[in-house]
């Protein structure tokens, strides 16, 4: 019985070690997923030209899209720039409107 | 007289079109440009590229830029015209003297700043290279 009851208290506190380390874990992963938000503000030269497709590529990842400020980090009015910039550029078939 | 505007002109020309066509329509344009009182700064052939997607079930197409300088009634004949060809699939016009003029306005201000800055550093890398000569 002796016995019983000491390999009782071992399991227990085995148990206990567990569940703490449990506990860490889920937190860990409730934690709000943060990916690489932002990118390295990109320069943006004083006049950003329609046609450069090279350059309008870059706000423009795989699907097409523009790429949002809060990512991009560029000032409100490059921003504005850049995206009259991709319209032009895509409404001349230089860039996709979308890429499935 | 209104100040003279700047436009940049592009269009698309048909692919099947061959390419002498395309030169002999440019050459209409520039006539037609400078009827209409502008005058073409500059032309430029872009020759065939491929369309990022299909325009009137078109992969490709003839892309020409004008540079025009002008007061804007000879844009609104060139479009009108562009719009009746059918060898031009697709076209824009845009305005770019007063973004340029913006963009030469904030130039001149940011290299005025690093010019300065660039005097103090230089400076100062000239020193440093004087004491590295004098210790050899």
């Amino acid at each position: 019985m002796a016995d019983n009851k000491e390999r009782n208290d071992d399991v227990i506190a085995d148990l206990n070690n567990i569940d703490l380390g449990n506990v860490s874990e889920l937190k860990n992963e409730r934690m709000p997923r943060r990916f690489q938000r932002r990118r390295q503000s990109q320069f943006v030269p004083d006049y950003i030209d329609w046609k450069d497709v090279d350059f309008l590529k870059r706000f423009t990842p795989e699907r097409g899209k523009v790429l949002p400020r809060r990512i991009s980090q560029i000032s409100a009015k490059d921003q504005r720039r850049v995206a009259k910039a991709i319209k032009r550029a895509r409404s001349m078939a230089l860039i996709p409107f979308v890429t499935d | 007289m209104a100040a003279k505007r700047v436009y940049e002109v592009m269009y698309i020309g048909a692919p099947e079109t061959a390419d002498e066509d395309i030169t002999k329509l440019n050459e209409a344009i520039q006539q037609l440009v400078e009827k209409e009182g502008g005058t073409v700064v500059k032309t430029e052939e872009m020759g065939r590229r491929k369309l990022a997607y299909p325009i009137q079930k078109k992969t490709e197409g003839h892309y020409t830029l004008f540079e025009i300088e002008g007061s804007g009634q000879e844009i609104a004949e060139l479009e009108r015209r562009f719009r009746v060809n059918d060898a031009v699939i697709r076209f824009i016009t845009v305005r770019v003297d007063e973004e340029r003029k913006t963009a030469a306005k904030l130039t001149a201000k940011r290299e005025n700043r690093q010019g300065r800055r660039r005097d103090a550093s230089s400076n100062f890398n000239n020193n440093q290279k004087d004491e590295a000569q004098d210790n050899q």
